[in-house]
């Protein structure tokens, strides 16, 4: 069966108000009215509308402000402007405050059961878009768990027997067989750290990590992400150079979590250089906002896949042999960033280097 | 010549429990297995243990927490060094990379991540175990 709309009509008019109820009786809704603004918006909260017609010139508080209140209330309820003079005017305002229609006095019948139908297709389509949203945060949960329990804890398994039988077998086996074992526990190795990296993204929870917000030293930070990535650096005989400029402030957050950020782009950074090139890592402060700046030489981004680079799973088509990569580093680091109320964003060009420009407000 | 350790896993999946058992085995430990933890608290209270290698989640949440929480109000058990043996890594990995991490459910524990390389684990367990022989030493002494 369809779902029966509920409908409200608020307009001082009582002719309005009848002759709108008459027009829709017999239709699949549910109707309330109200006569003025204040009764309007006691029965938006209480008769939890999908659609609310609202006329704006009415005594007592404007049109305009209980668009604006119900708006507060739920933004998705769908508002049409029932506009009583001949002009236009008031009603595109209206509409540039969140309006969706807007229905001029007078009105036919017609008229009237057409934008109402309008409207409510709309509330359709908001309510469909709520619906699909929620599905898609459902599915990122369960994958969560299929993920670790089905994949994880198997492959854990395998590798541990694999661990024990070369451990039983030391003695016995020749170079050429421990070399073999060597390769699959290498290649074990990387689908269970594939896996943590899943499960990483998955369960970056904003809320948790805003409860441990604490004042964060920013230098702090980039040293320890300088540290953990210094190995990689090393390998591939690239310089990383941080430059703090003093004085900073503190910078509300969680020092894991961040430090994490900045050993991402920095992996990137080291990821896609040429060995033997240098990465710059700035941290400066201005206007409230304190900007970590990591630039360097490498192979740089194309236009077609810069809007993508921090979307899940998104691992551009460089060209070029580079070290594989899960495509989540930067998806992750956004969310983390945005937990910490700042932005991420960058500057690239093809052969020449990229920039990644993590912006925080400061306390 | 020392007496051979006697060390007790507790762990609901068998095959992982090969895993290390085989390894403990040829490092000359003796080794029992419990594959849940009611049986595993019953041989704890059975026979006296050098060591105990727990896992964390079992069953349906972490029930291997419950046991530690049980062995620290334990007089007697609470001495008892355990290696808790963890597949949850994503919440520790970051905040301590690549290092150990004690957790400090009983005196005497340290933690593991599934897998464990033969040895590491090995190294955990004889430093466990010398730990809770110089503890024992000094309160005799």
């Amino acid at each position: 069966m369809a779902k029966k709309f509920k409908i409200l009509i608020i307009d001082d008019e009582e002719v309005v108000l009848d002759s709108c109820t008459l027009i829709l009786a017999g239709g699949n809704y549910q109707l309330a009215t109200a006569k003025n603004g204040n009764l309007g918006l006691e029965l938006t909260k209480e008769f939890q509308p999908d659609l609310v017609y609202v006329d704006l010139k009415m005594p007592g508080i404007s049109g305009l402000e209980v668009l604006e209140r119900i708006r507060e209330l739920d933004p998705n309820i769908v508002t049409i402007v029932i506009t009583g003079y001949a002009t236009v005017s008031s009603a595109v305002e209206a509409m540039k405050n969140g309006a969706y229609d807007f229905l001029p006095k007078p009105f036919t019948p017609d008229e009237f059961r057409l934008i109402t139908q309008r409207g409510l297709d709309r509330r359709k389509l908001v309510l469909e878009t709520i619906a699909l949203r929620r599905e898609k945060e459902m599915l990122r949960e369960n994958f969560a768990a299929i993920v670790s329990h089905e994949l994880k804890a198997p492959l854990g398994v395998v590798q541990q027997n694999l661990y024990g039988l070369e451990y039983e077998l030391e003695d016995r086996l020749t170079e050429e067989q421990k070399e073999k074992i060597g390769q699959m526990k290498s290649k074990i190795n990387d689908l269970i750290n594939l896996i943590h990296t899943w499960l990483r993204v998955i369960s970056v929870d904003v809320k948790k990590l805003q409860e441990n917000f604490k004042p964060t030293l920013i230098p702090i930070v980039i040293s320890k992400a300088v540290e953990i990535v210094q190995p990689q650096a090393i390998r591939k005989n690239i310089e990383i150079v941080p430059s703090v400029q003093e004085p900073l402030n503190f910078v509300n957050g969680d020092e894991g979590t961040l430090v994490e950020v900045v050993v991402n782009i920095l992996g990137n950074g080291i990821k896609f250089s040429r060995e033997g090139s240098r990465i710059l890592i700035k941290a400066e402060e201005k206007n409230k906002v304190l900007a970590i700046t990591v630039s360097d030489s490498g192979i740089g981004i194309s236009k077609e896949d810069l809007p993508y680079i921090f979307e899940d799973f998104y691992t551009g088509d460089t060209g070029q042999i580079v070290e594989k990569s899960s495509g989540l580093g930067l998806a992750i680091s956004k969310r983390i960033v945005e937990a910490h109320n700042g932005s991420i964003s960058v500057e690239s060009e093809l052969g020449k280097g990229s920039t990644f420009t993590v912006c925080l407000p400061v306390q | 010549m020392n007496t051979q350790k006697q060390l007790l896993i507790i762990d609901d999946d068998p095959d992982f429990v090969a895993g290390i058992k085989s390894i403990l085995e040829k490092a000359e430990y003796s080794i029992d297995v419990a594959y849940n933890p009611k049986d595993g608290f019953q041989a704890l209270q059975s026979k006296p243990y050098d060591l105990l290698l727990l896992d964390i989640m079992m069953g349906r949440g972490a029930e291997g927490v419950a046991i530690a929480r049980k062995l620290r109000k334990d007089p007697k058990l609470r001495e008892l060094p355990v290696l808790i043996i963890t597949g949850i890594r994503e919440q520790i990995a970051f905040l301590f990379p690549g290092q150990p991490v004690h957790p400090h459910f009983v005196e005497l524990d340290e933690l593991v991540e599934k897998p464990v390389e033969p040895k590491l684990l090995l190294e955990k367990v004889s430093a466990l175990l010398k730990m809770a022989e110089e503890k024992k030493s000094q309160k005799k002494a």
